[in-house]
């Protein structure tokens, strides 16, 4: 026989340990052979126990954890209104700061914890998952199309009032100096136009331009009108043999695009992907595509902005909160590079998309949702919402930053500096309803297809809005 | 002797290929953000960055992550030995009522997706109050179907004249899983921990879920910091991923010696 | 009872009453399992047989494997029940399965999952058999080539999915570069929608025939990850095998590819059926590399959107519980149906000792 392997001599102390509890074992034994001295012959199946374990066990496990649409839910920290945010490093640190300095107002009162929680996707998903446990935390970064999930499972609160509080809401002024589509953005009409999320880091698709490659074609600006644009890649293709256009698939970017054709994206539940300002969008793409102007990168990657940074293409659109990494990538050539509007069909009548997350407040207690509230009209005051602007590369969402001194230092820095900011006061923001996560994934599909060609945009086009109305009719 | 130098040439070449995304990890590591992403493809970085480190671990508290990610591992490695170790022997070599359908059952749960698992795991655990706990990250994964499949598959393949011998010599089950039928298994044995280990490592979905302090977070989740909106900070990630890497591979290069043995060692002769 | 601790075999006591006992936490071990199994002895009956001692024995699996497995599974199939969004929506009976039946991404998602089992799983097995083959027959650098080969599967897929995306990139990847060194035009690699068929016959098969060039890079991936974790089943299963068979073999004249095919394979079968079996379970459930390649799982046009990707999809994107379950019990079907089979066909022809 083998030998089990371990052993090692003890002595005589562990002599008496071992008899002891050999002594014991021996006894255990045959204590339980006493007890099962005449078993009944009767075959027990171990599988109805064990499966009757699990279901019970199942029953106490889940039974325990309806939070969904009883109302309210318990707060996940009860001696903290807790944050769950994506921020990382420089930014998490300025969060974190800000919400220590709130805390230090109110001392004895209940604190905010801002915790980091992984990205936008885990976010929601922790969020999903905590739905059904029962318990969420005070509030959390969200973009529009999942706070209106987070309506459905009556998870969040609507915010009117907590800002028409006599004691800590905003007064009218204070309502008028925000500008009023980052108000409106966070209304849902499925659920009576109320307002559910409140914006925290708001941008505008912007145009990014490599001035140099421009004037290697032969332009001395970037592009005003869609005409003028395809002409320019045209040329920056002619002239210098590069793709002048590497583009982020994102259903935001064509939102915009589509605005900015004059046309909707949505009227109502029903999508206007047929219209023509969306054919027109469509159309680009695929002429883009055809005559090798531009290709799609990996998603999730920032190919583009290292392109654009490197020479190797003329244009990106991407949020204006770009701006910080592609000024980091163009270092030392800060002049050969500038941000503006997306072109225009009408340069008149401009119009571009708002992106950006808000934070919701979760349906959780009184006090909690009283201290998130506060956090947030600290975080939106003006000097705040300067603050966390500058030190973001997100835009300040106050008509009064244009006069805030600190604001128009950093204009000064650079001649585009103010260019997304002068975006505000015409973007428009993508509906508001509920299954639009479902629709944005169609888009890209959608945009997918024309750009590799497997679709014409015309077919594209309209299989997206057969499909994206279904999906906004089973909602 | 041509033939042992093709088989070394062909496993050489293998090797390079297998290795090369992890050269380009290793050396981009120590390059700084722009030859990371340069669209030139650099292999060699131009000066050594070696400041990267620094900032890597100050970018999170990684030296709590490691020693999260290093108990977790080994608690839930050796809690996955045993469990394995002990039923893969009951469906292998005892024979009780049930044995077929329950052994059908345990392979069921390697079936079921994991989606369908986190939602109804994630309420128990908040349920037992384990959330932000040790608990929550070691007990789930205590014991899993496939470990148990591969203990018993390696005890079937054990010859059955070896039991039947023992218990002429008076010998129960236990001990002879204990003293003769473990060791016999080493290989698989190695093999089941090897994969545990890796398995409760590299994780990533559960951790996120079930812990929110910094304190109880494990490595894979700390990797996260490093891909932000601003873009992905290349150069710190592979920076982080090397280190990450580094113990399993020791660990492997550690436990590979035991597939050097054969199993099947004086034993009884036919 | 006997006050010296002895082993209790049951047969009479050796001549030496008090012999010098093996004082070892292995010997207190040994010793214990004596009493349990002298217990155990006692229940064993003609009708519980060994019933008891195997409960004793798998009660810690079947209560983890119970708690976090099973009853998962029950909470979905009434999930499935349900529609709407969440778990709160309204019940809808089988109405979930029914719209999984008509939608055409579900059809799609599962002949996804079938081209990535296709390619994947015979390809791996073979390649990492020849490794392993290989690693085990050669004697000097050991440690290090197996270290080598497994480090992909050592990786966690996030990290090694990453590289390979920068790898594959259409601009600045290394395939690219190879490709316009053979004088071949530059591809798309995971943002090509278009059908693999497609691109290599040069349009004669059209392109939404067959896997996308996007699939077959993330077969190509898996291919290279998970070689790892076969090569060491495969390396543990050969060194199970007695070296004397082997050499007698030798002895009689067989070379090196009779050898395997007449004593190693069959010895090696309880092994490769085994890694048959989990590599169909693990393939339908892939999702890990699917997900860190694509960005979104779903990749060009759906087109790498397996049954996983798409529960996911369902679950944590549109937040379709009932029907996100639905489709999961229906995935779970088919790879209980799927193992079953192989189970009754090929599990006959292993040969166990």
């Amino acid at each position: 026989m083998a030998k089990s392997g371990f052993g090692f001599r003890v002595s005589g102390f562990g002599y008496w340990l071992w008899q002891k509890g050999l002594q014991l074992v021996h006894a255990g034994t045959c204590t339980l052979k006493r007890f099962t001295r005449h078993p009944t012959p009767d075959t027990r199946h171990p599988i109805p126990a064990f499966l009757a374990t699990a279901v019970l066990l199942f029953i106490v496990g889940c039974g325990g954890g309806g939070g969904v649409a009883t109302g309210q839910f318990k707060p996940i920290n009860e001696s903290a209104a807790v944050f769950w945010d994506r921020q990382t490093t420089e930014t998490a640190e300025l969060l974190r700061t800000i919400a220590d300095e709130f805390n230090a107002k109110r001392p004895g009162a209940l604190p905010v914890k801002v915790e980091h929680t992984g990205g936008y996707k885990e976010i929601f998903q922790k969020v999903t998952a905590s739905v059904q446990a029962g318990a969420l935390p005070s509030m959390a970064v969200a973009y529009q199309s999942m706070t209106a999930e987070y309506i459905q499972a009556r998870a969040v609160v609507a915010l009117e009032p907590l800002i028409n509080d006599p004691v800590i809401g905003l007064t009218s002024s204070d309502l008028d100096d925000f500008f009023p589509v980052v108000l409106d953005t966070n209304k849902y009409p499925d659920s009576g136009n109320k307002m559910y999320s409140f914006p925290f880091c708001k941008s505008t698709l912007m145009l990014y331009f490599n001035k140099k490659v421009l004037a290697d074609a032969g332009f001395d600006g970037p592009p005003k009108t869609w005409g003028e644009f395809l002409e320019q890649c045209r040329q920056v293709k002619a002239k210098t043999g590069k793709a002048a256009y590497p583009v982020s698939v994102d259903c935001s970017t064509i939102a915009a695009m589509i605005f900015s054709m004059g046309g909707e994206v949505a009227s109502g539940r029903q999508t206007l992907f047929d219209q023509p300002a969306a054919i027109k969008t469509f159309e680009l793409l695929e002429t883009l595509a055809k005559e090798q102007l531009a290709y799609q990168i990996p998603p999730g990657t920032y190919d583009d902005e290292m392109a654009l940074s490197q020479g190797s293409a003329a244009f990106t659109m991407r949020s204006s909160s770009g701006r910080t990494s592609i000024a980091l990538l163009m270092k030392d050539a800060q002049d050969d590079w500038g941000m503006t509007a997306i072109p225009q069909d009408d340069p008149a009548h401009p119009s571009t998309v708002l992106f950006g997350p808000n934070v919701c407040i979760f349906n959780t207690t009184p006090e909690q949702q009283r201290t998130a509230w506060e956090f947030i009209k600290f975080f939106t005051s003006p000097e705040m919402s300067v603050r966390w602007a500058l030190g973001t590369g997100y835009l300040p969402i106050r008509k009064s930053a244009a006069n805030n001194p600190d604001i128009k230092k950093f204009w000064g820095e650079w001649p585009y500096n103010r260019a997304a900011f002068d975006c505000l006061p015409f973007a428009k923001s993508e509906p508001n309803l509920a299954g639009w996560q479902e629709v944005r994934t169609l888009v890209e599909t959608a945009e997918t297809e024309v750009l590799t060609g497997v679709k014409t945009a015309r077919d594209a086009a309209a299989a997206l809005k057969q499909k994206a109305d279904a999906v906004l009719a089973r909602q | 002797m041509i033939r042992r130098s093709i088989l070394y040439f062909l496993l050489l070449a293998g090797a390079l290929f297998t290795t090369l995304p992890f050269i380009w990890m290793a050396t981009t590591a120590f390059k700084s953000l722009t030859e990371a992403v340069s669209p030139t493809l650099v292999w060699w970085p131009a000066e050594w960055q070696w400041h990267n480190f620094v900032e890597t671990f100050q970018a999170a508290p990684f030296g709590r992550y490691f020693f999260n990610s290093f108990l977790v591992g080994f608690v839930v490695t050796g809690a996955v030995v045993l469990t394995s170790l002990a039923a893969g022997y009951a469906f292998a070599r005892l024979d009780f009522h049930g044995r077929t359908a329950l052994f059908g059952v345990v392979m069921a749960t390697m079936m079921i997706p994991f989606e369908v698992t986190l939602i109804p795991n994630y309420v128990l655990i908040r349920n037992l109050g384990w959330y932000n706990t040790y608990a929550a990250l070691i007990v789930p994964w205590c014991a899993n179907a496939f470990s148990i499949f591969l203990m018993r598959q390696a005890f079937m393949s054990l010859p059955a004249d070896y039991f039947d011998a023992a218990k002429v010599d008076g010998c129960g089950h236990l001990r002879f899983l204990i003293r003769i039928a473990a060791p016999l298994v080493k290989p698989a044995m190695v093999t089941v921990g090897l994969f545990a280990f890796l398995g409760s490592y590299n994780s990533l979905l559960w951790p996120l879920i079930v812990t929110s302090e910094d304190t109880m977070r494990v490595l894979q989740v700390g990797l996260t910091v490093f891909s932000g909106a601003e873009g992905v900070r290349l150069h710190l990630l592979m920076c982080a991923s090397t280190i990450v890497i580094l113990p399993t591979v020791a660990l492997y290069f550690a436990a590979q010696r035991y597939f050097l043995e054969s199993s099947l060692g004086s034993g009884i002769k036919g | 009872m006997s006050d010296h601790p002895t082993l209790d075999t049951g047969h009479p006591k050796p001549e030496n009453r008090n012999p010098k006992p093996e004082l070892s936490p292995g010997a207190f071990l040994d010793a214990c399992a004596a009493r349990c199994d002298d217990f155990f002895d006692h229940l064993h009956t003609r009708t519980l047989r060994d019933t008891p001692i195997a409960l004793f024995l798998l009660a810690p699996a079947l209560t983890i494997l119970g708690v976090f497995g099973i009853a998962p599974l029950f909470f979905a199939i009434y999930l499935s029940l349900f529609g709407g969004k969440y778990a709160a929506g309204p019940f809808v009976g089988l109405g979930n399965f029914l719209e999984a039946f008509h939608t055409h991404a579900f059809w799609g998602s599962f002949l996804v999952t079938a081209y990535y089992a296709a390619g994947t799983i015979p390809s791996t097995m073979a390649i990492s058999f020849i490794v392993a083959y290989g690693l085990f027959r050669i004697t000097r650098g050991r440690g290090f080539f197996r270290t080598v080969y497994f480090l992909p599967y050592v990786t966690s897929a996030v990290a090694a999915a990453m590289i390979w995306r920068a790898l594959l990139n259409p601009r600045f990847g290394v395939a690219n570069a190879v490709l316009a060194g053979i004088g071949v035009s530059p591809q798309d690699w995971l943002l090509e929608p278009r059908g693999i068929l497609h691109l290599v016959t040069s349009g004669w098969v059209p392109p939404d025939v067959g896997p996308s060039l996007a699939l077959c890079c993330v077969i190509l991936f898996e291919i290279w990850h998970s070689s790892g974790f076969m090569i060491v089943v495969f390396l543990a299963g050969l060194t199970a095998i007695p070296r004397e068979l082997e050499e007698s073999a030798r002895i009689d004249g067989a070379n090196t590819l009779q050898v395997i095919r007449n004593v190693i394979l069959p010895l090696l079968s309880p092994t490769v059926f085994f890694l048959a079996i989990v590599s169909v379970i693990k393939s339908f459930q892939a999702f890990n590399s699917f997900y860190a390649l694509t960005g979104n799982g779903r990749g060009p046009v759906d087109s790498t959107q397996n049954v996983t990707v798409y529960i996911y999809s369902n679950f944590y994107e549109y937040q379709r519980w009932g029907y996100g379950a639905a489709v999961a019990t229906l995935l779970c079907l088919a790879i209980v149906t799927l193992t079953a089979f192989q189970w009754c066909f090929v599990g006959r022809r292993v040969h166990y000792e």
